[in-house]
This record gives structure tokens, sequence and C-alpha cells, in this order.
């Protein structure tokens, strides 16, 4: 099981960055699509650490908040978020000045794609509704950077067994997380430290602001993995793997390959499997081999010099391909696709334009450069940087890609189409989306756990925690034929007296 | 938590966004680098500035 939450950049048209936080809320209450605002942040528990304590309190960047107006602490943070449960049983909010996305939670890779590209459509309709009430024009980037120090993220989670001891997912996965980005970074036009940014080219958007391997914070100091101990879930069987070095890919397909290859590897290190190699700084190996390429040997991923990043992304393909390998289409499509794309970063990079966006990015920036005469350096490549990532039809440059025909598709457009109105008919969220398309009204509260519902003149509580894990095709097909809420509530009891 | 009644009414599904936005898929393109004559168009109209204008909150 797993899901993806993306968070996207913002600029509208005379707004400062100051006022983001406004119109990012505002953005999100712009969205025209089916919705309730019921969010529940109660079972919420941000300092919660996975290793067996409590945090006294997250960091906060202390540059961004010089950004705050003194009145900020009057509005209050449900407001501010201004959450909304789409009947996709996904969630979409603001958070800090970013429209939100949040996948529904999804058990193949096929269905979490479709969901995430639903997601664009979203943000971008939200975008356009707030552009026609206001008449300032407003632009989405599915990026993690805005040169100038700030990061917003993409992060993963895993649904992942509580029995295997965090140092073991930490140690099992570090070297895979640490050179996966040869094959799903978004790739970066800078180099950016203390805030500031110099010319060069690396191949992750997010490897610059990684301070440390693992922390329960996410705005300040950022780990690989974040040890927020939230599961939605059994906590005493299930813990959340929360990733949070990804970067947000223009690529369909290489999130597909990011969350695929991910959930094999964790798999893998789930049955006791240990990787060969062991970074001895992790941090400084993230860096390495975003600012390397990785496709050479970099010292720092083991002391020895004698890996490359392929290489260890080989150990783990080869390790899943002997345990998983024709278990079910979806596994063999991302073994098949994750060896293609090692080969051809091995003998051409370029032969993966058509997948990673670090390859087609700078092929297009140097195509570019070279045609106009521009210096490389030149910092005019950082705006084509922000344009690959722009959403806009009409002026994004890898949506122009994909509107040439010159990006591998990893779902069908019918499928993305379908993924915006409809939730994963498999998981959970098939009951979320399903209260709000149907009983939206009788609501009480939504959280990824459970609802509330006003039934019969009392609150009943629906538990979807202990379904985290559940298959729940057949009882999501006699949701859609449910005729009413007595209907609904009847197979709600009958799922729970299962 | 206060719910604002605005909030709970249920809206329309909104249209599916006609944008000419991509082509059909899953495709694997024949070609190893497309003509992109149309893109490095798209990219002359980029704005060299637009990158140092373009600040953000800091997220997660």
């Amino acid at each position: 099981m797993m899901g993806l939450e993306t968070e996207y950049g913002i600029a509208v048209e005379g707004c400062p960055v100051e006022g983001l936080l406004d119109a990012g809320m505002e953005i999100v209450r712009a969205y025209p699509g089916s919705h309730v605002a019921l969010w529940d942040y109660r079972p919420e528990s941000p300092r919660r650490d996975l290793r067996g304590f409590t945090a006294p309190m997250l960091a906060q960047d202390p540059e961004d908040a010089r950004y705050d107006r003194p009145d900020r602490l009057r509005t209050p943070a449900e407001v501010e978020r201004s959450d909304r449960v789409l009947a996709n049983g996904a969630r979409f909010y603001n958070d800090h000045g970013h429209p939100e996305y949040a996948t529904p939670e999804c058990r193949t890779v096929d269905d979490l794609v479709a969901h995430d590209r639903a997601g664009e459509r979203v943000v971008l309709a939200a975008a356009d509704a707030h552009e026609a009430t206001t008449g300032r024009a407003v632009r989405a980037y599915r990026n993690n950077t805005d040169f100038h120090g700030a990061t917003y993220g993409c992060h993963e989670s895993y649904l992942t067994r509580r029995c295997v001891p965090v140092a073991a997912l930490v140690a099992g996965l570090t070297p895979f997380l640490v050179t996966r980005q040869v094959f799903c970074g978004a790739g970066k036009a800078a180099i950016e430290e203390g805030g500031a940014a110099r010319p060069g080219f690396q191949i992750s958007q997010r490897a610059d602001f990684v301070a440390v391997p693992l922390s329960v914070d996410t705005l300040y100091n950022r780990p690989l993995f974040n040890t927020r101990d939230e599961p939605h879930a059994p906590a005493a069987e299930l813990i959340r793997l929360h990733v949070i070095l990804g970067d947000a890919n223009m690529s369909e397909w290489a999130t597909g390959m990011k969350a695929g290859a991910t959930s094999l590897a964790l798999e893998l290190v789930e049955q006791g499997w240990s990787p060969p190699v062991a970074p001895p700084d992790t941090v400084a190996a993230v860096k390495a081999v975003s600012r390397e390429a990785g496709l050479g040997p970099v010292a720092a991923l083991s002391g020895t010099g004698r890996w490359s990043a392929v290489d260890v992304q080989r150990s783990y393909l080869d390790a899943a391909g002997t345990a998983f390998g024709g278990r079910d289409d979806g596994t063999d499509r991302v073994l098949s696709e994750w060896a293609g794309v090692l080969d051809d970063l091995q003998s051409d990079p370029e032969d993966a334009f058509d997948r990673v966006d670090w390859v087609a990015k700078r092929a297009l920036l140097l195509q570019f450069a070279e045609e106009e005469g521009l210096d490389p350096a030149d910092p005019a490549m950082q705006s084509l940087d922000l344009a690959y990532h722009d959403l806009h039809p009409e002026h994004g440059l890898q949506m122009g890609l994909r509107q040439a025909g010159a990006v591998r598709r990893w779902v069908t457009d019918e499928a993305v189409a379908q993924a915006l109105a409809v939730p994963p008919s498999d998981t959970r969220a098939a009951i979320r989306g399903h209260f709000v398309s149907r009983h939206a009204a009788d609501l009480v509260s939504v959280c990824w756990s459970g609802l509330e519902v006003r039934y019969r003149g009392r609150r009943e509580r629906i538990d979807l925690g202990r379904l985290a894990e559940a298959d729940l095709t057949g009882w999501s097909e006699r949701l859609a034929r449910a005729v009413g809420l007595d209907e609904t509530m009847t197979i709600m009891s009958q799922l729970e007296g299962r | 938590m206060h719910i604002r009644l605005e909030d709970r009414t249920p809206r329309p599904a909104p249209p599916t966004p006609q944008r000419k936005e991509e082509g059909e898929g899953p495709t694997r393109p024949d070609v190893k680098r497309p003509d992109n004559s149309d893109l490095l168009r798209r990219m002359r109209r980029v704005d060299p500035e637009a990158a140092r204008r373009y600040r953000q909150r800091s997220g997660q």
C-alpha cells in the first residue's frame, strides 16, 4: 500500500512571497470539483517519532520565518490549510503556501501514477478557477526548489511491518534511495548551498536540501526518512515509511519507477536482504551522486571508489528479480523497466530521454544554449529549468514533450480521467470516496483512518484504520450499487463484522 | 473544529480539463530524440528573469 504527496510551487501575478500562504489557501478553496471540507486533525501526531520518543517541538526554517506577517497567528490552522477531501479519495490542501495533493491509498503502481497525474489536473483546475475569479494569472510548478533556498517536497508513504527494526529499514534502503536518483532525479540547473544558487547541473532537485539521514523534522534540516510515527493503520503492526528525499517528477514513467522500485526494495529489506554496500556518509553520498551524475564510480557510495550508482541499483534489481520475478504483471513491468533504464544509462544516458527527467532537461538546456549562443552557466538556465516544471499546457517545456508524444507513458489518459473521479476500488479510499460522492451531507469528519457519519440521529464512526491492508474490491462494488445511506451503512456494518 | 457551511456543500464534479495535453498512452516513442523545434520556440519565450523572481515559502 502506498501514496504520494506533492507540494506544488505557485506564482500568482502581483503576489509577493509574503502573500503566498493566503494565495495557496485561495487556490485550494477555488477548486471547483466535488469535495467536502471536513478534515479531522485529531489523529495527527507529527512530533511522535518511530524511534520511540516524542520530539518537544518541530524545527522551523529561520529564513522562511522572516516572511510571516505579524497577524499570521490570527488565521486558524484549519482555515489556512483548507483541507478538501475529494470524491476520488484524495486530500487536497494548502501546505505552507503550496497546494498539495495527496493521492488516495493505492495498491498498484498503475493506480498510484494515475492518481498522481489526476492530482496535476486538480491543481490546474484550482489554479484556473482562481485565475478566472481574480483576473490574476496563476502558474503551478511541479518541482522542488525556488533557487533561493526554499524547497518543497514530494513525499512517499509505504505501509510497512513494524516488526522490522527502523535501523534495519534505514540500513537496507539507504543505498537504494541514495542512488535511485539516476532514474528518478528531476534534474536541476544549479548547485544550491546556504540559500544561494550557483551555476551547475545535477540530477536531483532535492539533494541539496538533505541534511540528515532520518529525522521527525520536515521544514528544516530535512532527512531522507521522515520518522513521524503516524501509520494511519493499526499501530501495533504497521508503520508508514515516509520517504521525503524524492523529487517531484514531470515524467510519469519516473513516478511509476520511483514507487515501483522502492516498493520492491522495501520488500527485499522486510525479508531480511542486505545490500552489498553502505555509504559511510549518507548525506555526502546523496549530494555526490546528484552532482557527479552518478554514472561513474562514486567514492562516497562505499568509501572504496568501486561502486557506481548504477552498480548499486543493479544489486537491488538482481535481488528483486530473483525474489519477485514472475509474481505478477505489475512486478514484472517494474523489473523490466528498471533493467532497461539501467542499461540505457550505462550505455548512453541520452537513450533515457523519453523517461528520465534529468536527461531530458539537460539535453534541452544544452541544445538551447548551443543554438542561442548562451553560456550553460547563464542564470537564464534556471528560468528554463523552472519552465520545464510549469504545468501550463502552452508554456511548460515537459508539457510540450508530452504533447509531442516524446515521453514514455505509464498509464493511459483514460486511466487518469477515471482517477480524477473515482478512487482505487481495492483500498479503503473507495469507502472514503463513496461517502464524499454519495453522502457528503451526512459526513461529520474525515481523516485517513476513519469517517464520522450522522446516521439516524447519531454520530457513527467508521474505522478505516483496520482496513489499511484489506482488498476491498468486492465491497466497493457493493457500495457502488448501494441505494441510499441505509444500504451503505448496512454494507459498512457487514464489513465491520466480517 | 469549526465547519463553514459552504464547505459542507457537495460540489458537482469538475469537467475534465479539455486542454490539449498529450497523446494516447501508454506509448513508447519511436525516436531517441524528438524533433523539438516547437519546443525550442517555447524555450525562446521563457523570460530569462523568471527564476530570479520566483520565490516560494519553504515547504516540507
